[in-house]
């Protein structure tokens, strides 16, 4: 990946000659090669790219929070009720199913679930979201996404960053390209407990956006919210005051080299990064410091219950870097054994998996709003693809289905209370407003004030777009 | 005449439908000479439904989605990519009224939600009425790069499709300066500007200089020593001939091919399984770089090797089937349910590879549409698709999929396997054996025909244990079986397609005309490639590419080259040689580099040494102030450019500087089976970086690098990569402060420092110094370095439980502190 295509206005030496260095620098250099005639984002600074950036329309929302249901949850037994479903079950389905299938399915299942209306809007819940529930009134219940890949790693990558067969951006990266951070002490886009599977690193990774805007890990999937953590933030064997007298030193020595050298940027701009870690070092553990946080905050969350604890922490963390500036936060529910992938089991495991995010989430909802932060924050909940209405493994499990399904959103200038879509009848296909993966993708850059046809980024000889050369606002979902 | 015609219509609009002649008729006349109650329905019911449904997508004022507009009756007529939307008179055969009707699920409008039935049922009314359309048919305006054809004569002008030039070397005023042919392009080209070349760089920073650039690692102190001493005029060239005979060149050099050949141990994308063979490959790209293949061979068997003819060597026939993994790296979706586009994605992920590795070019941009911006048509991606159509990569297309691996196994391996099949086969022999032997004693005892039910339960003890100990043992064989060697490649595959068609839009549901096997015509030199009928046509296509006539292969790898010396091509953008590329800053030189090195019969160690024995290479880092007004970019190459070291050389010049690098070369290094995951679902991570060989040899696992090699630029193993960058960010630093890898370096050199008893503080220092820097320290370094530690040991201390744990801390910290610094990581 060399992350300069060197532009013709502006080569990268010339863009070293030029720039200082922060958080993440310069290879933000692209980022100046003729920003008018290619649309791309021109950073203000390039020295310092995460610097925030305003957007080209009012902001619905300034930041994002990802709830990442990884495994795909099934829509028919969540947020989208299908009584043609209940009245047909075990019959076959009567239309035509999908042209390619991940696996052979067989006859109709209905919900194991029931379905009530919610709150004020009246919004149906399953009672697998007996907490979610509550809040429905912030919900806006996109009904009718639709993908186009069946199998776990195409459909992560594809929702993630808009391909499933080339490596591109993540969305997070284009969101922190487009917007900068308003902390630059922090990485702009932090990804929480993600997984390594389908995809891995790709899915927040920076493609060929410049370094500073990948995603940054805290643990993994494998790691308990409580024990992630960013690797190399603290040194195992100096003191802090040692540490700086060892970068007092290490700045004179390179202060010396530079004089001989003559003036650098690269050189210079390695001279503030030593700087700008240090000052993370202090940041990022302060942020992570769930201690600080009130008993009843932390119950909100269900931290003090076994069950909820994990997914918990991870929301609260969300809640902290969103309060502290970080511009995308994603957090992943994705257990060691086979996440919200129910082809058989449907019943435990998405009765599991509910119960282990269901309390967390609606707590953050709340959260978010009694502080204030849910107006200008849009939180998305989803995975990768729903499920099929018809059964698989017998009479408990369905297989994947990206040809219509649940994803939702809620703050951030969204119409709350609102169902926007729908699926056929019995919930396979997107039926009407279809929102495929690239409309979401430019929805939520336009509820960030950011047009996703302009949102551009020059690499190899052609402007690339999150949303390739598709992509349509569903704006009937603003408020 | 005229009258008859308008007239016509009229007459025969009431029998519309009634035969297929007059609804041929009523079409034709329909369109282009509509009635009123034409006008009026199109009006009344059609417009409005394109205008809120159709236009924002198919208009020639916005978008015209698939070609297609429909704001004018031209637009309507003429339809899309895959042909005419309406077929006046037929909404059956019409595809526009096939998409609105929603029953196709791979072809509905408009694509968010389907039209009200009555809508559906108006438009079929309509084309079924002839589709009446009074619109203008004024031709729209430009419409973008898809109406204008390619122009193959036009597009050849291109310099770099032009063969390539002879030209003579430039006049130059100061004939000192000129070591090399080099030297003359470039001193000519500062001279018009009125810019000196830099002084020669200093010894020290020279060797320096070379020896990363030709090995990856740094000069030892003694290597510096003796250059140093050295006073012979061609101490220098030796010093060239020594790297390149050196093992480590093949590791440094090949890893920079493996750049462009997008290498990795792990196929990443959706189904991250262990590419446990890929090791091969990349030993294959070490040895030939090593023994200087020539590079059109190289070439050649990295596209053709297994169908190139037979030499009688084993080996080298393992070697080429070896070489085949620059075909087969590529990462695939092995998910991917639609098995036909699966099978056209890797395709075009080859297509796309050779195009940038060995051409410059983005072929895969035309896999949809005619390349945008260069001269390749959309008909010659499908020329190249139809030689990797008869190609066989993969064995098995279901989930997940199985990519093909010709067998390269040795004799005695082959022997080894003969002898162990004999024995499962003898072990198999003796259970069914004893199982029928005791069956028919049983028959016997129970006097009758039919077995009862689990006949093992009677046999007699004594035969039981037998037959447990054999299967035992059988079992025990089956899971020890010997693989066979085998290589990551391909080989023709059984159906050799001599043309295949274009597939409009990119997609396999809408097939266009068949073009036959060919290669991109708007290359100039060689004639293109007769191809045989039994092979696939990759030899063919790789000797048009290796041959000494294309006017960009030797080009491109000559500018690779180069850009490998000075950390930028004389064609900065060195994968896109295209439109979209940049221009040579020295088209000359680049031309002479590129006739030099075909002349040289394609060696890449003769053009090391033409390139490192010019003073253009041998320059000083140092600005000159009138350069750097005249030339800021330095694109003139007045001075050398300051490098960053790469991820691989930072992290091997680390574990050398602490004498704990282990140079042994080559041999399967990731630690799981071939095709095991690397991850699934989980997120188990069972690689590890531990191991102290050269970075080369650690695993590269695509969607998961190691985070050392990711936070210093290592390129994406996805896709080829020409040259690097060389980013500055704050993780960098936490990595140099906190890293394991650092820390424990670091106090390994502060050991071996310490150890030495009859030093004094102050030489340890200037060790350091020697060690990382290649040079003593300054005075003013040694006290700050002595004061350092001084205060390091005064305050407060994690270490101070162990019993001189300050001061092993303290030079720990200090080392870590030079290795830390930029004069450690960027060479002058």
């Amino acid at each position: 990946m060399n992350p300069f295509r060197p532009g013709k206005l502006m080569s990268r030496r010339s863009m070293l000659e030029r720039s200082g260095a922060g958080f993440g620098w310069l290879a933000a250099a692209a980022l100046m090669s003729d920003p008018l005639s290619t649309g791309s984002r021109a950073a203000a600074d390039p020295a310092r790219p995460l610097a925030p950036r305003n957007p080209v329309f009012p902001a619905r929302a300034k930041r994002v929070i990802f709830l990442f249901m990884k495994g795909g949850p099934s829509h028919v037994d969540t947020f989208d009720p299908k009584p043609l479903l209940d009245r047909d079950d075990d019959k076959p389905f009567p239309g035509e199913k999908p042209r390619v299938q991940f696996a052979p399915t067989a006859k109709l299942l209905k919900s194991p679930w029931k379905f009530k209306n919610h709150c004020r809007s009246g919004l149906p819940v399953s009672e697998l979201f007996p907490h979610v529930a509550q809040c429905a009134d912030d919900l806006c219940v996109l009904r009718s996404v639709h993908g186009t890949n069946a199998a776990h790693g195409g459909a992560l990558l594809k929702l993630h960053t808009g391909s499933d067969n080339f490596v591109r951006p993540s969305m997070g990266a284009w969101v922190t390209y487009g917007l900068g951070s308003e902390n630059e002490n922090l990485p702009g886009f932090i990804t929480i407990c993600p997984t390594f599977a389908h995809g891995g690193v790709n899915n927040w990774g920076s493609a060929f956006l410049p370094a500073a805007y990948q995603g940054t890990p805290l643990g993994n999937a494998t790691v308990p919210a409580g024990d992630a953590t960013v690797r190399h933030i603290q040194n195992s064997r100096l003191t802090p005051a040692q540490q700086r007298t060892q970068l007092d030193l290490l700045g004179q020595m390179n202060r010396d080299h530079l004089l001989q050298a003559g003036h650098d940027a690269a050189l210079e701009g390695r001279i503030n990064s030593f700087e700008l870690a240090f000052r993370m070092q202090r940041a990022m553990p302060e942020a992570l410091e769930l201690s600080r946080e009130s008993e009843a905050t932390r119950s909100l969350y269900g931290i003090n219950d076994k069950v909820t604890e994990n997914f918990g922490k991870q929301c609260l963390l969300a809640r902290r870097f969103a309060e502290r500036g970080v511009r995308f936060i994603q957090v992943t529910h994705s257990d060691p054994d086979v996440q919200w992938d129910q082809h058989g089991d449907l019943r435990k495991g998405h009765t599991k998996n509910a119960a282990e995010v269901d309390r967390p989430i609606a707590g953050l909802l709340k959260d978010l709003k009694s502080r204030g932060l849910l107006q200008d924050t849009l939180v998305l909940w989803g995975g990768e693809f729903g499920r099929t209405p018809a059964a698989q493994g017998g009479r408990d499990g369905r297989d994947h289905n990206p040809e219509g399904f649940t994803m939702w959103l809620a703050g951030g200038g969204v119409k709350p209370g609102f169902a926007y879509g729908a699926t056929d009848d019995y919930g396979w296909f997107a039926a009407e407003n279809k929102l495929h993966i690239h409309d979401l993708h430019a929805t939520l850059l336009a509820l960030l004030g950011l047009d996703h046809e302009k949102l551009t980024y020059r690499h190899a000889g052609r402007d690339f777009r999150l949303t390739d050369v598709a992509g349509h606002v569903a704006r009937d979902i603003f408020a | 005449m005229v009258l008859k015609v308008q007239v016509a219509p009229l007459c025969l609009l009431t029998l519309a439908g009634a035969g297929l002649l007059f609804a041929r008729l009523t079409a034709a006349a329909g369109a282009e000479f509509p009635t009123s109650q034409g006008i009026e329905f199109f009006e009344a019911r059609i417009r409005p439904i394109f205008v809120d449904h159709c236009y924002k997508c198919h208009s020639s004022k916005e978008k015209f989605k698939g070609g297609l507009t429909l704001d004018t009756r031209e637009g309507v007529l003429k339809g899309g990519d895959s042909g005419p939307v309406i077929h006046p008179g037929f909404p059956d055969k019409s595809r526009l009224i096939e998409a609105v009707r929603y029953k196709n699920l791979d072809f509905q409008m408009p694509p968010k939600s389907p039209l009200r039935p009555d809508q559906v049922r108006d438009l079929e009314k309509w084309v079924q009425m002839g589709a009446p359309d009074p619109r203008d048919s004024t031709p729209t305006a430009a419409l973008g790069p898809r109406t204008r054809p390619v122009d193959l004569e036009e597009g050849k002008k291109f310099w770099a499709f032009q063969p390539i030039n002879d030209p003579p070397l430039p006049q130059v005023e100061s004939q000192e300066w000129i070591r090399s042919p080099i030297d003359a392009f470039i001193l000519a080209k500062l001279e018009k500007e009125q810019i000196k070349p830099a002084r020669g760089a200093d010894r020290r920073a020279l060797l320096r200089r070379a020896t990363f650039d030709l090995t990856g690692l740094p000069p030892k102190p003694n290597e510096m020593a003796s250059f140093l001493s050295d006073s012979s005029p061609d101490a220098f060239a030796k010093v060239v001939d020594r790297l390149l005979e050196s093992p480590r060149y093949g590791e440094r050099w090949g890893r920079h091919w493996m750049d462009v050949a997008r290498y990795a141990d792990s196929n990443g994308l959706d189904e991250n399984v262990a590419f446990g063979n890929a090791w091969r490959y990349r030993d294959y790209v070490v040895r030939a770089f090593n023994q200087d293949k020539p590079f059109d061979q190289f070439l050649i068997e990295q596209l053709a090797g297994d169908l190139l003819p037979p030499t009688g060597s084993i080996a080298v026939k393992h070697e080429r089937l070896t070489a085949l993994g620059f075909l087969s790296l590529g990462p695939k979706l092995l998910a991917e349910t639609d098995k036909v586009k699966l099978e056209m994605d890797f395709i075009d992920e080859q297509i796309e590879t050779i195009g940038r590795a060995f051409l410059g070019v983005t072929l895969g941009c035309a896999r949809c549409h005619d390349h945008k911006f260069d001269p390749v048509p959309t008909e010659d991606y499908y020329a190249l698709a139809a030689i990797f159509k008869s190609t066989h990569t993969m064995d098995d297309l279901r989930t997940v999929a199985r990519w093909h691996e010709p067998e390269i196994a040795l004799p005695k391996e082959l022997e080894t396997k003969a002898a162990f099949d004999q024995l499962l086969d003898k072990t198999k022999f003796a259970v069914t054996n004893l199982i029928a032997t005791a069956n028919k004693r049983l028959l016997e005892e129970l006097k009758t025909n039919s077995l009862p039910a689990n006949p093992e339960s009677r046999y007699p003890t004594n035969t039981l244990s037998e037959l447990k100990t054999l299967k035992e043992q059988l079992k025990k064989l089956e899971a020890e079986a010997p693989e066979l060697s085998s290589a990551m490649g391909v080989k023709d595959g059984t159906n050799i397609l001599k043309t295949f068609p274009v597939h409009i839009r990119g997609s396999h549901l809408t097939l266009g005309k068949p073009v036959p096997r060919g290669v991109p015509r708007v290359m100039t030199g060689p004639a293109a490639p007769a191809f045989g009928d039994h092979q696939s046509g990759r030899l063919e296509l790789a000797r048009w590419l290796a041959s000494r006539e294309h006017p960009l292969t030797a080009r491109v790898i000559v500018n690779r080259i180069w850009s490998w010396h000075f950390g930028r091509g004389l064609v900065d953008s060195t994968d896109n040689f295209g439109a979209l590329g940049d221009l040579p800053s020295h088209p000359d030189l680049l031309d002479w580099l590129a006739r030099h090195f075909i002349k040289e019969d394609w060696s890449m160690k003769a053009m090391h040494r033409l390139i490192m024995r010019s003073s253009t290479y041998q320059m000083a880092a140092s600005k000159d102030p009138v350069a750097a007004l005249r030339d800021p970019d330095n694109r003139l190459l007045s001075h050398f450019p300051i490098r960053r070291l790469e991820a691989e050389e930072i992290r091997d010049a680390l574990l050398s500087v602490a004498e704990s690098l282990d140079l042994t070369m080559g041999g399967k290094t990731i630690p799981v089976k071939n095709r095991e995951f690397v991850f699934n679902h989980t997120s188990r991570d069972a690689t590890t970086y531990e191991s102290t060989r050269r970075a080369l040899y650690l695993p590269i696992i695509r969607n998961h690098l190691y985070d050392f090699f990711e936070q210093f630029d290592y390129p994406d193993p996805a896709v080829p990569t020409g040259n690097r960058g060389a980013t500055v960010i704050a993780p960098q630093a936490l990595l140099m402060m906190n890293s394991e890898l650092v820390e424990q370096v670091s106090s390994q050199l502060a050991a071996r420092l310490l150890k030495q008893a009859r030093l004094t503080d102050a030489e340890r220092v200037e060790q350091i110094s020697l060690i990382a820097y290649g040079r003593p320290p300054a005075q003013k370094e040694l006290e700050r370095a002595l004061a350092f530690l001084r205060q390091l040991q005064d305050t407060n201390s994690k270490a101070k439980t162990e019993p001189g744990g300050e001061r092993a801390q303290a030079w720990g910290a200090l080392c870590q502190t030079f290795l830390a610094a930029n004069e450690f990581i960027y060479l002058q």
